[in-house]
C-alpha cells in the first residue's frame, strides 16, 4: 500500500519534520518499507495557455504559441489531437525531466527541438501518461481556469510535491481500517496526540432526504421503488448495501484532470474512468471497496426483475471477469447474482456481463462486507490480487458500508434512485472493562488516567469511568478489539512502547539441560580430536533412503516438499553424511571425519503421551580418506571410545544383526553393535560394498551412529584423577581368540592392573594372532 | 556363499533370455489381448531383474573379509589416531547457540529444546490461531501425510514450556525457560532464505511481570551477547500468540560496524495472549506473561559477514574448517 503524506495531512494537524513523522510511524503503527521521494518530481513543470493553435499541414502536429505567465509566447509543437486554443495544458519546460521517467534508469530530459526541419519547439505538452497519472497516450492533460492561471508551477496547483511511504500490507493483517488514508492519519493523529477530526459522514446517521428509505424487518430500503437483496448466509456476507444512480454525461466524463486522479496515481492506481475512478478514491480513502455494475445490463440478464442474491458458488460454476478471464469457481467463492445469474465474483473483481461503459446510463453501486476468510481462499484459488481484495481478506467491517456508499453518491454529484441495505450478520459489540492499574501493570508504565482516557477517545474510542474502571467500547471500524489486552496495546502502541521505562525482573537460578551439556561435551571432544561438525536437512530423498538401505515407509513423508531431494523425515543420520562424504572427497581434503548431532525420527517407534511422533537424539559420524587402504573400522571405533570413554561409560562391541534402520548402511562382517549393559546403543562400522558404490565412496570409509538419549542416561562426569608413579610392561600372548576375549584372560591373571592394547600380529600362514597388550602397575 | 550367488544369477539370467524369447509370440495374440500378455511379461521380466539385481548386491557384499571388531586396530596395522586438532572445527551455528544459551541461562533461564516434528495442535492451535486463519497459511508449513507439521517456529513449544514449569508458578516462582531448535519454512532457498534455520524462543510469566520487563530482559541479554551498551527501539506487530505484539530493534553494534540511527531487527516478541495461557491451565487473571523469538543464523551472519545463508547446510568442508 501507498500512502502520500500530503493526502494524510489534509487529514491531520502534523507539527514535526517528515522524518520524524514517517519514523514514529514506524515504531508504532506499521512497517515503512521504503519512501518514494517525489519532491522534486515535477520540478520546471508550468501551467500554460494554448494562445494560438496552428495545424501543420500534412502532418498531425499542431504548432503553439503558449502563455506561460511571461509577457513574450513560446512556440511548442504538440502532436495530440485534443490541442486548441485557450486551454490550459500542463507544459515541461526544456530542461525538466519527464516525472514518467524519473525513476527509470536514464530519465528523458525534455529540450528544444527543431522539427521538420523549420519549427522550433521548446519543451512539450504533456499528458497525462508522461505526468506519471495514467498509462493511456491519447491526449494532453487540460486544466481547470478555475484552479490555475499561466505560470503557476503544476507542483503547486496539484499538491505534488510529496513523500510516498510504502507500507508492508502483511504488518496490517488485522486492521482493515488503517487501509484507507482516514483510518491511516486516525492512527497517525493518535500517535500524535493531535486532535482527530472524525468526518463526518463516516457516523453520522441521516445522510439521505427524510422519507427517503423506510426501515423493514431486514433493514433499510427507500420508500418508493426497490432492490431485493437476498443474502444466502450471514457467515459469507454479513452486509450488502446497494444504490441505483443515474448517469448523465458530466456525471461520466472529466474534462479536466483532477485532484483525484492524482491521489489515484499517487496511491498506485490509474484512472480508468469517472465513475470507476471515484469506487476506487472511496476505496483508498475509507478502506471499503465499492463495485459499479451497469444497472440496465444487469437488468437484461433478469428481465427486469431487480433482485440481488449473493450466495456461495457451485463447484464448476462459470464466470467471465472484467479482464476477460473465464474462471471456473469452486464451493468456497462467492457470487453476486443477478436473481442467481452470476454478476461477480464477490470481493475479487465484477463480472464482463455488467460492465459499466460509455454507454452506461444507470449504475449500480454496491458496498459491502464479505468473509475474509472465504476471500482468502478464492483469492488464492485464482490468483486474483486487487486493491480491492487485499482489503477484503483484512476483514472490511460491516458497520461502515451504508454510509461509505452515501459519500460515493455525493462524490458522483447523484441523487440515488433506488437504494437496500441488508444487515443480517449485526454482531453485539463487545465492551470492556479495564482499569488504569491494569494498562500500567502489564505495560510496566505509570501513565494518569485522563491521558489514557484522551488518548482513547482522541482514536475515536467510547469511554466512561466509573469510581475505578473505564468502560471501553471501540468505534466500529476496530474489529480486532475485544479483550483487555486489545485495549492495554492501543494505550502502549499509540503512547510509544519505546517510551517504557526498562526493567529486569528478578530471577531464580537456571537448570542445566543435561542434553545441551552432552552434547557441547562430545563437540568440544570431537573438535579436539579434529573432527568437523556439520548440519544437513532433516528431510532426505527416497533415493538416500533406498541407497542407504532404508525403507522409505518408515519414514514420515512431507506431502508438500520443495523438491523430492526434501520428501522424507530422516530415520538417521549417517545416510545424510555419507552424501556429503562424496562431497567432500570431490575437495581438496585429503581426510576427514564428519560428524552431526541432530533429532530424527521413525514412524516404527509410534507416538509418545502427547500423541506426536517419537524422537531421539542421534549422532552421526563418517571417516573418509583418498589415499589410506588401512582398516578404517578402527578409526570410526576410536571416536567411538573417546566419546564414551569421557563420559565413563564401557560398552562391548558386538557382531550386528544390521536389523534397524540405523544400521541398514553397515556391513555386518565388518561392523559392530555397540552395547551398553546389554542394550544396543548404537552401531560402528564400514559401509556396504553397494552403500559404498551408490555414494561414490573411497575405499577407506567407516562411521557411526550413536543413541545420545541412551548415553545419557548413563553419564558419569566425574573422573579419577591418578598421579601415583606406574610401572608399564608389555605382554604378547599367541591365541586364537578374539581381542575381547584374550583381554579378559589377562585381565584375570593381572587384576591390578590397567591394560590396553599394542599390536596384533598375524603371520601369512598362521591362525593365530599374537596380541601384545601394554600393563600398567603401581609401583610398591 | 558367494559361488551361490554366482549359480543363482546364472540361473536367472537363463530365465530372462527364455522370457524374451516369449515376446516373439506376442504376434500370435489377438490384438485385444496383446496390452494384457505384454504387461504380464513385462513384470515377470522386472521381477527377474530385480531379483538379479539382488543377487549380484549379495555377491558384491560378500566379497569382504570379517575382521574382529573386538580389537582397536587391524592385524598386522598400527594402531588409529585422531585427526589433527587443527582440523577440528564446530558448526558456527551450533557455537553461537550455545553461547546465546549460556546468556540466557546466566540469567536465570531454563532450556528446553524444540521438536523437529510436531501437530497442528502445538503449532497452531494453543497458540491462538483461529481455525482457518491467515495467519496459518503465513508460516508457510510443510505437512506430512499424517498432518503432522515440521514446526515453523519455536513458539511451537510455548504450550508445553506453560505446562512443564507452571508448578513454578504454585512455588510463587517465575516461569522462565528459552527454547533453541530447528524449524522449517516453505520456501525457496536463496541467498537470504533457508528452508531450515535456527530459532531460540524465550517464554517468561509471573504476577507482576510487565512489557517493561520483557524489553529490559531482551536489551540485556543483546548487550551481554555483543559486550557493550545499546539503544533499543520497537515496532508494532501481530502474532496471534502475543497481544501486544511488537519487533524488537537494536542499534548495530560496534563490532559489526554499526553507525549511529542504524537499526538491525532482531526478533518479535510480546506479552502472551491470555487465551494461550488459559490454555495452558494457568489463570490470566493472576498471571502474565511475555515470550519471544528469534533467528540465530542471522545473528552468525552478521558475526562473520557472510552473504549467503547456503553455507550452513552445505557441508562444505572448505566452509566449516574456517570456525
Amino acid at each position: 500500500m501507498k500512502i502520500s503524506l500530503n493526502w494524510l495531512k489534509k487529514y491531520v494537524n502534523v507539527t514535526i519534520p517528515d522524518n520524524e513523522l514517517i519514523r514514529l510511524i514506524g515504531a508504532r503503527l506499521v512497517e515503512v518499507e521504503g519512501v518514494i521521494d517525489e519532491s522534486h518530481k515535477y520540478d520546471n513543470i508550468y501551467v500554460v495557455r494554448v494562445e494560438k493553435a496552428e495545424k501543420i499541414p500534412d502532418t498531425h502536429l499542431t504548432l503553439c504559441q503558449i502563455n506561460v505567465g511571461k509577457p513574450e509566447l513560446i512556440e511548442v509543437v504538440c502532436g495530440a489531437p485534443n490541442v486548441h486554443e485557450g486551454m490550459l495544458a500542463a507544459w515541461i519546460a526544456p530542461g525538466a525531466i519527464v516525472p514518467a521517467s524519473v525513476h527509470q534508469d536514464a530519465p528523458f530530459v525534455i529540450g528544444q527541438r527543431k522539427m521538420l526541419g523549420k519549427y522550433i519547439s521548446n519543451g512539450m505538452l504533456a499528458g497525462a501518461d508522461e505526468l506519471d497519472f495514467s498509462d493511456k497516450h491519447d491526449k494532453i492533460v487540460e486544466i481547470d481556469p478555475e484552479m490555475a492561471k499561466p505560470g503557476d508551477l503544476l507542483a503547486d496547483v496539484f499538491d505534488l510535491n510529496d513523500l510516498i511511504l510504502e507500507i508492508e500490507n502483511k504488518s496490517l493483517t488485522h486492521r482493515p481500517d488503517t487501509f484507507g488514508i482516514i483510518g491511516f492519519a486516525r492512527e497517525v493523529a493518535g500517535i500524535l496526540g493531535e486532535k482527530f477530526n472524525e468526518p463526518e459522514f463516516l457516523t453520522h446517521e441521516e445522510v439521505f432526504p427524510e422519507g427517503f428509505l423506510i426501515k423493514t424487518t431486514s433493514g433499510l430500503e427507500s420508500k418508493d421503488s426497490k432492490i431485493d437483496v437476498e443474502i444466502v448466509d450471514a457467515e459469507i456476507c454479513p452486509r450488502y448495501t446497494a444504490a441505483v444512480l443515474k448517469i448523465d454525461d458530466a456525471m461520466s466524463q472529466e474534462k479536466y484532470l483532477s485532484k483525484m486522479q492524482v491521489l489515484l496515481a499517487k496511491s498506485g492506481m490509474m484512472t480508468v474512468s469517472r465513475i470507476v475512478d471515484i469506487t476506487n478514491y472511496i476505496m483508498l480513502l475509507t478502506g471499503q471497496p465499492l463495485h459499479a455494475f451497469d444497472y440496465d445490463k444487469f437488468l437484461n440478464l433478469t428481465g427486469g426483475k431487480a433482485k440481488i442474491i449473493i450466495r456461495k458458488a457451485k463447484a464448476g460454476e462459470k464466470i467471465i471477469l472484467l479482464d476477460d478471464k473465464e474462471i471456473e469457481c469452486n464451493e468456497n467463492d462467492i457470487l453476486i447474482t443477478a436473481n442467481d445469474i452470476p454478476v461477480a465474483l464477490a470481493g475479487a473483481m465484477g463480472g464482463k456481463n455488467t460492465e459499466i461503459d460509455a454507454t452506461t446510463k444507470h449504475v449500480l453501486l454496491e458496498s459491502a462486507s464479505f468473509s475474509l476468510y472465504n476471500l482468502r481462499k478464492t483469492q488464492m484459488a485464482h490468483g486474483i490480487f486487487s486493491e480491492a481484495i487485499t482489503r477484503f481478506t483484512k476483514g472490511v467491517p460491516a458497520g461502515g458500508t451504508f454510509n461509505v456508499l452515501a459519500e460515493a453518491i455525493k462524490e458522483m454529484r447523484g441523487k440515488p434512485l433506488v437504494l437496500a441495505d441488508k444487515y443480517p450478520g449485526l454482531k453485539k459489540v463487545d465492551v470492556v472493562k479495564i482499569q488504569p492499574e491494569e494498562i500500567n501493570g502489564l505495560l510496566g508504565t505509570n501513565y494518569a488516567e485522563k491521558r489514557i482516557i484522551d488518548t482513547l477517545r482522541n482514536v475515536s474510542f467510547e469511554v466512561e469511568k466509573n469510581d475505578n474502571t473505564l468502560t471501553v467500547i471501540a468505534p466500529f471500524w476496530r474489529t480486532d478489539i475485544h479483550i483487555k489486552e486489545d485495549v492495554i496495546e492501543e494505550i502502549g502502541r499509540l503512547l510509544g512502547y519505546d517510551n517504557i521505562p526498562l526493567t529486569l525482573p528478578m530471577h531464580a537460578t537456571a537448570e542445566k539441560n543435561p542434553m545441551f551439556e552432552l552434547k557441547r561435551r562430545i563437540r568440544d571432544c570431537m573438535d579436539k580430536h579434529g573432527a568437523n561438525e556439520l548440519l544437513t536437512y532433516s528431510f532426505v530423498s527416497e533415493n538416500l533412503l533406498n541407497k542407504a538401505g532404508q525403507d522409505a515407509t518408515n519414514s514420515y513423508r512431507i506431502i508438500n516438499s520443495i523438491s523430492p531431494e526434501l520428501q522424507y523425515v530422516r530415520q538417521s543420520i549417517v545416510p545424510s553424511l555419507l552424501d556429503k562424504t562424496y562431497l567432500n572427497e570431490k575437495l581438496p581434503v585429503e581426510q576427514f571425519a564428519i560428524y552431526e548431532i541432530n533429532k530424527v525420527y521413525r514412524k516404527e517407534w509410534g507416538k509418545n503421551d502427547e500423541g506426536v511422533p517419537e524422537e531421539r537424539m542421534s549422532m552421526g559420524l563418517v571417516v573418509a580418506e583418498r589415499k589410506n587402504t588401512g582398516t578404517a573400522f578402527y578409526k570410526a571405533k576410536l571416536y567411538v571410545e573417546a566419546i564414551l570413554e569421557q563420559f565413563g561409560i564401557n560398552v562391548e562391541y558386538v557382531v550386528p544383526k544390521c536389523l534397524q534402520a540405523e544400521a541398514k548402511p553397515f556391513e555386518p562382517q565388518r561392523a559392530a553393535d555397540i552395547v551398553l549393559d546389554g542394550e544396543k546403543i548404537g552401531i560402528v562400522g564400514e559401509f556396504k560394498n553397494t552403500v559404498k558404490n551408490e555414494f561414490k565412496l573411497a575405499p577407506f570409509v567407516a562411521g557411526f551412529e550413536l543413541d545420545l538419549d541412551r548415553v545419557l542416561e548413563k553419564v558419569n562426569y566425574s573422573k579419577k584423577i591418578d598421579f601415583e608413579e606406574k610401572k608399564t610392561e608389555d605382554l604378547t600372548i599367541t591365541t586364537s581368540k578374539s581381542y575381547s576375549d584374550a583381554l579378559k584372560e589377562v585381565q584375570t591373571k593381572y587384576p591390578e592392573a590397567k591394560i590396553s592394547p599394542v599390536y596384533i600380529y598375524q603371520a601369512e600362514d598362521q591362525k593365530d594372532r599374537n596380541i601384545t597388550f601394554r600393563l600398567e602397575t603401581k609401583c610398591k | 556363499m558367494e559361488y551361490m550367488e554366482q549359480d543363482k544369477i546364472s540361473e536367472l539370467k537363463k530365465a530372462l533370455n527364455k522370457l524374451n524369447a516369449e515376446y516373439a509370440k506376442i504376434r500370435d495374440i489377438p490384438s485385444d489381448k496383446r496390452g494384457e500378455f505384454g504387461r504380464k511379461l513385462n513384470q515377470e521380466k522386472q521381477n527377474i531383474l530385480d531379483q538379479i539385481k539382488a543377487s549380484e548386491d549379495a555377491k558384491i557384499n560378500q566379497e569382504v573379509e570379517p575382521i574382529d571388531v573386538t580389537a582397536f586396530s587391524a592385524n598386522n596395522e598400527a594402531m588409529p589416531e585422531f585427526y589433527p586438532a587443527d582440523l577440528g572445527s564446530k558448526h558456527p551455528l551450533m557455537t553461537e547457540l550455545d553461547q546465546v544459551i549460556e546468556i540466557y541461562q546466566m540469567m536465570g533461564f531454563d532450556v528446553m529444546e524444540s521438536r523437529q516434528l510436531d501437530d497442528e495442535f502445538h503449532m497452531f492451535d494453543s497458540l491462538n490461531f483461529v481455525k482457518e486463519h491467515p495467519a496459518r497459511d503465513g508460516y508457510d508449513t510443510f505437512r506430512t501425510e499424517e498432518g503432522l507439521i515440521p514446526p515453523a517456529h519455536t513458539s511451537t513449544m510455548q504450550h508445553r514450556v506453560l505446562k512443564k514449569y507452571k508448578h513454578n508458578l504454585d512455588e510463587g516462582k517465575a516461569i522462565s525457560v528459552v527454547v533453541p531448535g530447528r524449524v522449517f519454512r516453505n520456501e525457496d532457498v536463496d541467498a537470504t532464505h533457508e528452508h531450515t534455520f535456527y530459532q531460540c524462543e524465550g517464554v517468561y510469566v509471573s504476577k507482576t511481570c510487565t512489557m517493561g520487563d520483557m524489553l529490559g530482559i531482551l536489551r540485556e541479554f543483546f548487550e551481554k551477547y555483543y559486550g557493550q551498551k545499546l539503544n533499543i527501539r520497537t515496532q508494532p506487530g501481530y502474532f496471534p500468540f502475543t497481544e501486544p505484539s511488537l519487533e524488537f530493534m537494536i542499534e548495530k553494534p560496534k563490532t559489526l560496524g554499526g553507525k549511529k540511527g542504524d537499526y538491525l531487527e532482531m526478533l518479535g516478541c510480546g506479552m502472551i495472549h491470555p487465551n494461550v495461557l488459559k490454555m495452558a491451565g494457568i489463570d490470566p487473571t493472576v498471571y502474565h506473561g511475555f515470550a519471544w523469538g528469534g533467528g540465530i543464523d542471522r545473528l552468525v551472519m552478521l558475526k562473520y559477514g557472510l552473504g549467503d545463508v547456503r553455507f550452513f547446510e552445505s557441508g562444505n568442508l572448505n566452509f566449516l574448517r574456517e570456525f
